[in-house]
């Protein structure tokens, strides 16, 4: 054992010692105590974690209508809701860390957008999300369609971690919307072919130079014959809307001149103008223009537009057509000169002086079937088809349709469309 | 001149629409050498008589113009027959899929008898009518 001389040296040596294990020891208390601090921190802070993640949990597992699954990057199914045990029949704890998410899409589809994973993420992946339908195989062997939105999920740290897939089964929506479509093709071919008869009967009867019919006889049949050729077009517009609808209305681009679309337009619609007593004028520039688009369908766009005019303006009114290039600038505007940043467009103009169509039915224009308040109080005819198909003509040539109206004084729809550069 | 009236067969399940289209083969200068209201009929006639021209609605029961007009290019005997298909349906879908069986001309319903008389005309011709 040694021992400490105690020279005044040695003395201050051991208080210095002391000093320094006090700090130590009130060093470790306040560590101590900060570390109780911490732990009560850290303890509530988990009880909110464990909260929040039971709210998640508890909102997911209320959503018994909608598919949720979440995968990780390779596909292994990792979260599966009520929703998706009720759509595919099997219950999470045969599915979580067990199956991949594509086990459960037919293998057809998948492999006909390249196959696996990849084919079911890779817009997502591109885009950030998408949404469209594909076919489920339930655990029995069921195929359901589903619209499933795709979208990247992302861990604590916001790194990619895998995929959410929320489906919601669209099974029987498709189908009635299949069996609509078909019913509409069927109505249609079954008016069609009496139609075909009397028009062509018909046709015969007018046209036989051997039998010249009297001057009545000849009105009565062309009475006929307007009346079946309306009840056509009603049919043809029918189904047009059906095509649309499904989605399955597309055009077959050609070079169109606007002049001469016009000018048939005005043509067809002059005998109902002179009967009507409005005057028809026509307003064309020098030079062509010429769009890409359906000849036939941009003719339907502008006969509806023009005959709907000539429909909705009294006796003594005007109905003015008009055509120009120019172009089309960011915020819509149309100038007639080149502007910075601006599209060259045409624009045609069908302007009318007639009964106009009030402010708040001007959003529902559009819509199949509606009438406008002014058309039923003036007995014009028709069933609310025509703008809705020139609207779906406009927007599949990329165009755009806009309406200005004054009730009382007169509406001008202005129908424009690109000009190929 | 052709030598000899063209021999049609004229195939449509609607009695009228066919005593329509009889009426414009013989307007066009041809002759009917048959009548079906089904697509066997057709076809059935069509080999037992070899027409220069078939003018086949696409809707009839038993097998469609469409069904029709490919067995008819698929056999020897019937290869060359020509073949307007007629149909109610007027969709650019409906009349790539009339030629693409291997028609030669398309006519949507309902047609003008004029027309069908030209169309008729100019099958039964090869084009020099």
């Amino acid at each position: 054992m040694t021992t400490v001389e105690e020279t005044p040296a040695a003395l201050g040596e051991v208080d210095l010692l002391r000093a320094e294990v006090a700090r130590l020891t009130a060093e470790r208390d306040a560590l101590r105590a900060d570390m109780d601090r911490r732990d009560g921190e850290l303890e509530t802070a988990g009880r909110m974690l464990a909260a929040r993640a039971q709210t998640m949990t508890s909102v997911i597992d209320a959503v018994t209508e909608q598919s949720i699954i979440g995968t990780d990057l390779d596909g292994v199914v990792r979260v599966w809701n009520p929703g998706a045990e009720k759509l595919l029949g099997l219950p999470r704890a045969e599915v979580v860390r067990r199956r991949l998410i594509t086990d459960f899409h037919l293998a057809e589809e998948l492999a006909a957008e390249g196959g696996g994973l990849h084919a079911l993420v890779r817009l997502a992946q591109a885009e950030g999300r998408d949404v469209r339908d594909w076919t489920y195989v339930t655990a029995g062997g069921e195929e359901r369609t589903v619209s499933v939105a795709v979208t990247p999920r992302s861990d604590d740290s916001g790194e990619h971690a895998g995929w959410n897939f929320v489906g919601t089964d669209m099974t029987e929506v498709r189908a009635s919307e299949r069996l609509k479509d078909q019913f509409v093709s069927l109505i249609s071919h079954e008016l069609r072919t009496p139609l075909s008869s009397i028009l062509g009967y018909l046709e015969l009867v007018l046209d036989d130079p051997d039998q010249p019919l009297t001057e009545e006889q000849r009105s009565y049949l062309g009475t006929v014959e307007r009346n079946a050729q309306r009840l056509l077009r009603l049919v043809g517009d029918l189904l047009f809307t059906a095509q649309v609808e499904a989605g399955r209305f597309t055009l077959q681009p050609e070079d169109v001149d606007l002049a001469a679309v016009l000018r048939a337009a005005e043509e067809n619609a002059r005998v109902a103008a002179a009967a009507g007593d409005v005057r028809l004028d026509l307003d064309l520039p020098a030079a062509d223009v010429v769009v890409a688009g359906d000849p036939v369908r941009l003719g339907q766009a502008c006969d509806n537009l023009v005959s709907n005019a000539v429909k909705f303006t009294p006796a003594g009114g005007r109905v003015t057509l008009s055509l120009r290039a120019g172009w089309q600038a960011a915020d819509g505007a149309f100038t007639e000169q080149p502007c910075p940043g601006g599209a060259p467009v045409a624009r045609i103009s069908v302007s009318d002086t007639g009964y106009g169509i009030p402010a708040a039915e001007l959003d529902q224009l559009f819509t199949r079937f509606f009438r406008a308040s002014t058309a039923k109080r003036n007995a014009v005819k028709g069933v609310g088809l025509g703008l809705s198909i020139t609207k779906a003509i406009t927007t599949a040539h990329g165009g755009s349709l806009d309406v200005v109206s004054a009730e009382g004084r007169g509406t001008t729809f202005t129908l424009t469309l690109p000009i190929p550069r | 001149m052709e030598p000899h009236a063209a021999r049609v067969l004229v195939a449509d399940d609607e009695d009228d629409i066919r005593g329509l289209v009889c009426l414009a083969v013989r307007r066009a200068g041809g002759t009917v050498v048959a009548e079906a209201a089904d697509g066997p009929t057709a076809l059935d006639a069509a080999r037992s008589t070899v027409p220069d021209l078939a003018v086949l609605d696409v809707s009839m029961p038993g097998a469609t113009g469409l069904e029709v007009c490919t067995t008819l290019r698929a056999e020897a005997a019937t290869a060359g027959v020509r073949v307007l298909l007629l149909s109610a349906g007027a969709s650019e879908e409906d009349v790539a899929r009339g030629l693409a069986s291997g028609a030669d001309s398309y006519l949507a319903k309902p047609f003008a008898v004029a027309g069908l008389v030209a169309r008729i005309r100019e099958l039964t011709t090869g084009g020099t009518a």
